[in-house]
């Protein structure tokens, strides 16, 4: 159920955008996940939570039924006596402290990673059929330094694909928890071949790994990079400025769509200028408001992050598909509240890169990513994709 | 319990009732205060259900047509008016529907007489206690209709009332001032109810009631009575801090000045979260004793239960910031909060159990207020697994201001604490009137209700799953269907209310049948059934006593 939307003229940027809502008309579970991270909230909301809390509420009316069937008055016309059974009382005691203990791992788990924003980078080197041994700068906080094999992923790349090596069967490492953390290959890669080095405490799951399989057959891990750009959002009755430090910092108003503008699923969703990213990277949203408290909220990506003035909140997503993602702000903040939806448009890098600029021509900024001035995009140590 | 039947008999020569204006209006008894707070429930309950009738309806589908209807097509005015029905739907349902019913109306008829007391102990500060109330009350509603935001009438911003909205930035009307003083005086007749509950229940038990003979509703109001004196002060705080904010010139919840709006809902959610216990724990109490009236067995757990609600208590006032997961509370915080607030499942779930091991080998008669009872049970379990789901931090940052949350909180209160609420008016409505109802109408009353508020209710989760945003006048179309069926049970929960009601008008002028003294039978074994009903102006001149013998009051 694709639509082609209106292109949206506001300011004069044209995007091919298919626009469907995320929501399924009549739905009754969470929107479909676009992010690891995601996927694993809907993994611990569907495959843990919702079991835990059915059978429970199920056992409790199954109990309830029993009663009422067995000791009624007509089916038991004494009553018993009883109002102790020390057995008992500690079961029901016990058991739901272990089915929290049992809640509790995971969602400590989730949590940290969804608040800690992923600090990962990586080293590329491009072998030369001798060096066998590349060093990783391991210049993390103490805290949040590569200490296990965890912690260290290696690639090669030979120019057709990525390939990612064992721990052990293919390359060894000194010194974990060292300011430097030397990677050695048995063979050194031929001339052409690129070592990819990534390093970092924040994992997830590789894109499309089904995460009810999670238990059964692991997944493949992958470090996440840290951010590669910033946004800031910046709350106001009622819409949204949206900036781009990184690029230049132009700085856009984001404020609901008119229903012409709109197709009908999209109307109350759609802005006249929409939040742009590149797929597949790590973005950095921080959050304030000019006037009251409003939020800034992205199921897809189950974000969802209060922007409060006088301070600034921080939290992180990366996109694992291209397309519109929809949110509403979720903390009222007067009569429009209904009325400032949040639109996120996940773009490849290319036509990130053209609508930075097409951005930064309307601030009267030059471009920034003609020809060689691409690199300044990405900082050497980010960037999620190595070509 | 024949030195409490022997009791009562010398009451009937000492029962010369004031007149009508100085018994009502001046009222020191407890039963009549009780009374006036319960008619005082009903009042808030009739304005606060009407409001979320009005929501409901303009929330039956995508677009705003029914609440411009009242604004003369004016959108924005609609869309004020709807912030404030919210708002005013929450506060009336919290601070003069459910409060009002369980502290002060069961709370005051009969605390006093399952601790065998022949009142409160400070009967006069009782009655500024129910004035104060009424005051409250003017104040609340002349606030909706001051201006506001602009030249909108009344404060829409939600009952937790967080800054800037409802500083002057975004409320600087004078609706906002009254709302804040309504709630102090709120607060000050709650406080004061509080501290005359503690003492009635540390000095005036009867010879013999140890703390733990009483009976499990006193030690729910006792529980309760100390959070109110806990919570409320740091709530008055709070408002008092916004008050010389919009006033004064103070910038607490500032940033501008050096404030920080996120104190407030610190502060709010200190008092916030022992709130929600104060409105539920005396339907602790209630339920306990219809489930063991009806089921003719003792409390499964007596001691158990009435600990399990003090840590319940306890506990409610270090989880306050589980309400505050996406405000942004460095990791380490949420994770104390999400193990904090899991902690709470243990108490409850034993309070559920024992009610069922309660049952258990009992011989349950299925009466009204037993059959509002077990829908309680059921209900309040469903609304207590939601509240787990929601206490995980990183689940919140999904479900946080979603109709999920709308739809756990109703779970736990409009079919919990409501619930409480009509299996106490059944259970008591005897021995408070001295009338019998008709049993059949009490529980079609319910079985109306306990689908109406289900299909109203239910749904909710769907929406919040989907991602639908509370507090919203106007949604996209997806969200239409379970909008639609959550308004049509809505109507039913109407029907529902008008059985009620059918039921009340001919408990009174049809149906007419005296209640017995004790029209439960052998399960009914706490004091107020050896009274008459209903009970005379003061009961107990000569005091029933627990100190001979194995004489329990539960």
């Amino acid at each position: 159920m694709k639509k082609l939307t209106a292109t949206l003229s506001g300011l004069g940027v044209w995007l091919a955008t298919a626009a469907t809502a995320q929501m399924t008309p009549g739905g009754i579970a969470m929107q479909p996940a676009n992010s690891a991270l995601a996927e694993e909230v809907h993994f611990f909301h569907n495959w843990i939570l919702l079991p835990i809390i059915t059978v429970i509420s199920l056992f409790v009316l199954a109990l309830l039924i029993w009663v009422i069937v067995r000791y009624n008055a007509k089916s038991n016309p004494e009553p018993r006596k009883f109002s102790h059974n020390t057995l008992v009382e500690i079961i029901w005691t016990g058991v739901p402290i272990i089915i929290l203990l049992i809640i509790a791992l995971p969602s400590f788990e989730l949590l940290y990673k969804e608040d800690v924003t992923p600090d990962g980078k990586q080293v590329v080197v491009a072998g030369d059929g001798q060096t066998v041994d590349f060093v990783f700068p391991n210049d993390f906080a103490e805290s949040r330094m590569v200490k296990r094999r965890s912690h260290l992923q290696v690639a090669l790349d030979n120019g057709s694909g990525q390939q990612v090596l064992r721990y052990r069967d293919d390359y060894r490492v000194d010194g974990f928890g060292d300011a430097e953390v030397v990677v050695s290959f048995e063979t050194p890669p031929a001339p052409g071949e690129r070592v990819i080095i990534r390093g970092g405490r924040s994992s997830q799951n590789v894109s499309g790994c089904p995460n009810a399989k999670r238990f059964i057959d692991a997944c493949d891990k992958e470090i996440v990079m840290a951010p590669t750009m910033t946004i800031k959002a910046v709350g106001r009755q009622w819409g949204w400025n949206y900036s781009y430090p990184d690029f230049g910092d132009f700085e856009f108003l984001s404020d609901m769509a008119t229903e012409e503008e709109s197709t009908p699923e999209t109307y109350l969703l759609e802005v006249n200028n929409r939040v742009v990213v590149p797929v597949g990277e790590t973005i950095r949203i921080t959050t304030t408001a000019s006037d009251v408290i409003h939020a800034w909220a992205l199921p897809a990506f189950a974000v969802k992050v209060d922007a409060v003035p006088g301070r600034i909140n921080e939290t992180w997503f990366s996109a694992d598909r291209e397309g519109i993602y929809y949110g509403q702000c979720s903390e009222i903040c007067g009569v429009r509240h209904s009325y400032m939806p949040i639109a996120v448009e996940v773009v490849s890098r290319p036509a990130f890169e053209a609508w930075v600029d097409s951005q930064r021509a309307l601030a009267e900024m030059e471009p920034m990513f003609d020809s060689e001035n691409i690199k300044l995009a990405r900082s050497e140590n980010a960037g999620a994709s190595a070509e | 319990m024949a030195e409490a039947q022997a009791a009562h008999g010398a009451d009937d020569h000492a029962d010369h009732k004031p007149s009508f204006f100085v018994r009502w209006f001046f009222s020191t008894n407890h039963k009549d205060i009780g009374t006036l707070y319960l008619i005082f429930a009903i009042i808030a309950g009739i304005v606060g259900g009407a409001m979320s009738g009005l929501m409901r309806m303009e929330l039956a589908e995508p677009g705003v047509t029914v609440l411009t209807q009242w604004t003369g097509g004016d959108l924005t005015a609609a869309a004020n008016f709807y912030n404030v029905l919210i708002t005013y739907h929450g506060l009336m349902m919290i601070f003069f529907m459910v409060m009002p019913a369980l502290i002060g109306g069961f709370g005051n008829w009969f605390v006093p007489i399952m601790i065998g007391a022949p009142d409160m102990a400070f009967p006069r500060m009782n009655n500024i206690s129910f004035w104060l109330y009424g005051a409250s009350g003017i104040l609340i509603t002349l606030s909706l209709f001051a201006p506001g935001y602009g030249s909108q009438i009344g404060f829409g911003g939600g009952w937790v009332l967080y800054p800037p909205l409802s500083s002057n930035t975004g409320s600087p009307g004078p609706a906002m001032d009254l709302l804040i003083l309504s709630l102090h005086l709120a607060g000050a007749s709650s406080i004061l109810g509080a501290i005359n509950f503690i003492t009635t229940i540390f000095n005036m038990r009867a010879p013999g009631m140890t703390l733990h003979k009483m009976p499990l509703f006193a030690w729910s109001v006792l529980v309760t009575a100390f959070l109110l004196v806990l919570s409320l002060p740091v709530l008055a705080g709070a408002i008092t801090m916004l008050l010389t904010d919009r006033n004064f010139g103070t910038s607490f919840f500032d940033a501008a000045g050096g404030g920080d709006p996120i104190l407030y809902q610190h502060l709010f959610w200190f008092f916030g979260h022992p709130e929600v216990y104060i409105l539920i724990l005396p339907g602790f109490g209630i339920i306990s004793h219809i489930v063991s009236t009806f089921s003719k067995k003792p409390i499964f757990g007596y001691l158990g239960m009435a600990y399990a609600m003090v840590a319940i208590g306890f506990v409610g006032f270090i989880v306050w910031a589980h309400h505050m997961y996406t405000v942004g509370l460095s990791v380490d915080m949420k994770a104390y909060f999400v193990a904090a607030t899991m902690v709470i499942a243990v108490p409850t779930g034993i309070k559920i159990f024992s009610w069922i091991a309660t049952m258990w080998g009992g011989s349950i008669e299925f009466k009204t207020p037993m059959v509002w009872a077990i829908g309680f049970i059921f209900l309040f379990t469903v609304g207590g697994v939601t509240g787990v789901v929601l206490a995980n931090a990183g689940i919140d940052h999904y479900m946080h201001d979603t109709y999920y949350v709308v739809a756990h909180f109703h779970y736990v209160l409009s079919l919990g604490a409501v619930f409480a609420i009509f299996a106490g008016w059944y259970y008591w409505f005897p021995k408070m009137t001295g009338k019998m109802y008709r049993e059949w109408l009490g529980t079609l009353h319910f079985w109306v209700m306990f689908i109406g508020v289900n299909l109203i209710f239910f749904p909710q989760h769907f929406l919040g799953l989907q991602g639908m945003p509370r507090r919203y006048i106007d949604y996209p179309e997806a969200f239409a269907l379970w909008n639609q069926v959550s308004t049509i049970g809505y109507f039913i929960t109407i029907l529902g209310m008008g059985v009620f009601v059918v039921a009340m008008f001919d408990a009174f002028f049809i149906y007419r049948k005296k209640a017995a003294d004790n029209p439960w039978g052998v399960g009914a074994t706490t004091l107020e059934w050896t009274l008459p009903s209903p009970p005379p102006f003061h009961q107990f001149n000569e005091l029933p006593r627990f100190d001979k013998g194995d004489a329990k009051a539960f």
